[in-house]
């Protein structure tokens, strides 16, 4: 399916978050005990026509080596079983705009997909991208995803939370864009997770 | 087979072969023409007219398109040749007496997808201590190869060593709790495949990560145990075993859909949804209901088979598996007139036989006389159809994986 052109649609001034789902995810990151200067990240502005959601993951490995997996925007299919192959596009090192050509395994209704890396903090474990093209449904979609310790003390597991928004396409309600994604997010999660307490 | 597939690949444009297949068939449908009846002339001409429609869709490539186009075919079928070695391996592990061979035909072509994740399995004489019961499978997979590997490796070895413990005699509840146990075993095979594997299997995607589980893979299966009094067919999935009877096609059973009624109610009352994103699939995600494998999905991908136990006829013509691939783009009927034509096409090579229409319509029905058709006519028959069914799904643009098996139920040979 060919990738449709962004949705127009009047971006709301305020950062608002609106449907049940934004409510999920503001409350899924509060569960997770995000920190502050993090849990911002989590907050997407979502338009009219477009929905979000978060998905929490525990794992029982060292915040590192989560993140060190997590952190590969060239190599996502570490764990993100669902992708067959990734290629970053002209080549050279990983950087904040870089983009990458990811190809999807058979059986998914998708492709390929395109994809703008927004924000890699190493400080904050925080990475984001954007899909800027590719053949999906999934128009508009940006992705956060933040690495923590989980509870207090150190060596005690780590929490990941990924949350994203992204338009609801035509012939389907928010909710079963919510379904759909969740569900591969959390497949890729539960990935990770095994992933990485086999590395450490 | 082999040599079918060699012979294949090194022919000239792809419309040539389809031209050709459609002139063999022509030139066997008028050899047979003064013997038949008004009514037989009346059937073969419809037989024709689908030919030709089926053949529609390669009428408007241009030239410089056909180089490309016989490249590509000639690559699908040279894709067909390791499965045609893997049937070599069958063929040598065959039993000595000719009499209790299974009369069959193997394709699977890696069509227009960039990979292929089909897999083949047939086991004559599978159950070790009991004769003539034959083993034939078709799995599609999907996410990767290696669960499809899988049940193409193990299935026949889990359904025999289920079947000597149930003592099975043969009563249809009999049956279905061999073929359940066996679904169960080779699904609980693949969520741990790592653990699993051999290290003789090829490797795939998932062996270089090597991880502890592989949820996100899975296969369809479906299952055929011929004897000389049944056919049993155990399916999860959307692959497909139809048999043609007195020219009828009986399908053996029917796809699992998300949106087949009883299988949307299954899944809701398991607490799951059916979503359509670019068709019908669980959560949004697969586009069938029961796979061997995708535990992310459990329990709304549920691997149970249905199963079906069919007792034979002396009307009973062929038994075709086949993977979507075919099934999309191919109706029941169009398949089983297409394998009624090679057999045909490879009849009765006595002339006495073909000129007089009583005889052929005895050969039709299997008869005895029929008995002049040798175990290799046959075989050549099952192949030749499984390979034109294979171009007639890739001709109406499969957009998948093609697996077709074809085997000869006519008795007296």
């Amino acid at each position: 399916m060919p990738y449709t052109a962004p949705r127009p649609s009047p971006q709301q001034h305020s950062r608002v978050l609106s449907g049940g789902g934004a409510k999920a995810a503001s409350h899924g990151a509060s569960c997770a005990a995000v920190p502050a200067e993090v849990a911002r990240h989590h907050e997407h502005a979502a338009r009219a026509g477009q929905c979000c959601s978060a998905v929490v993951q525990a794992i029982a490995a060292p915040v590192g080596a989560v993140w060190s997996v997590v952190r590969r925007f060239d190599r996502p299919q570490a764990y993100k079983h669902f992708i067959r192959s990734c290629r970053l596009v002209g080549g050279g090192d990983v950087a904040v705009g870089s983009v990458r050509e990811v190809r999807v395994v058979s059986g998914l209704p998708a492709t390929s997909s395109r994809e703008r890396l927004e924000i890699l903090d190493d400080e904050r474990r925080v990475l984001s991208f954007r899909v800027v093209g590719g053949e999906h449904r999934l128009a508009n979609y940006r992705s956060v995803t933040t690495v923590h310790e989980a509870g207090a003390g150190a060596g005690t597991g780590t929490v990941v939370v990924e949350s994203y928004v992204v338009d609801v396409p035509h012939g389907n309600t928010a909710d079963e864009t919510r379904v759909f994604v969740d569900t591969i997010v959390r497949c890729n999660l539960q990935s990770l997770a095994r992933t990485a307490e086999r590395l450490a | 087979m082999a040599e079918i597939c060699c012979e294949e690949a090194k022919s000239t444009p792809a419309t040539a072969v389809a031209a050709a297949s459609v002139s063999a068939t022509a030139a066997a449908a008028a050899a047979v023409a003064v013997a038949s009846s008004a009514l037989e002339r009346r059937r073969r001409r419809l037989e024709m007219r689908r030919f030709r429609v089926a053949g529609d869709p390669e009428a408007p490539v241009a030239e410089d398109v056909r180089a490309a186009k016989r490249q590509r075919l000639a690559r699908t079928l040279s894709s067909t040749c390791p499965d045609a070695g893997s049937g070599s391996g069958s063929d040598s592990d065959r039993p000595a007496l000719p009499e209790r061979l299974p009369r069959y035909g193997v394709t699977s072509v890696c069509g227009r997808r960039r990979e292929m994740e089909d897999t083949v399995s047939v086991r004559p004489d599978f159950v070790p201590g009991t004769s003539k019961q034959h083993f034939f499978g078709v799995f599609d997979g999907h996410g990767c190869s290696h669960v499809a590997t899988m049940c193409q490796n193990m299935m026949h070895e889990v359904v025999a060593d289920e079947h000597r413990k149930a003592d099975c005699s043969g009563e249809e509840t009999a049956w279905k709790a061999v073929m359940e146990r066996s679904f169960a075993r080779l699904d609980e095979q693949a969520a741990s495949w790592a653990t699993s594997r051999s290290r003789d299997e090829p490797s795939c995607r998932c062996e270089q990560q090597k991880p502890l589980r592989c949820d996100h893979v899975g296969s369809t299966a479906v299952v055929a145990v011929v004897s000389p009094t049944h056919v049993v067919v155990a399916n999860a999935g959307d692959s497909r075993a139809v048999l043609s009877r007195a020219g009828v096609p009986v399908p053996l059973s029917v796809d699992h859909k998300p949106d087949r009624p009883d299988e949307l109610a299954r899944i809701k009352a398991a607490g799951g949804r059916v979503i359509y994103w670019d068709g019908a699939r669980v959560l949004g995600v697969l586009a069938m209901s029961r796979a061997i494998g995708d535990g992310y999905l459990k329990p709304f991908v549920s691997s149970e088979p249905e199963v079906t136990v069919t007792e034979r006829t002396d009307d009973d013509e062929c038994l075709i598996l086949a993977s979507d691939g075919l099934w999309d783009v191919v109706t029941n009927e169009m398949a089983c007139e297409v394998v009624r034509a090679c057999f045909h096409s490879n009849g009765p090579p006595a002339p006495a036989a073909r000129a007089n229409g009583a005889a052929l319509r005895a050969a039709e029905n299997g008869s005895a006389a029929a008995k002049g058709v040798s175990v290799e006519d046959s075989d050549k028959a099952c192949s030749d159809a499984a390979m034109l069914l294979a171009k007639l799904a890739l001709a109406r643009r499969s957009a998948d994986n093609v697996s077709v098996v074809v085997v000869d139920l006519r008795r007296g040979i």
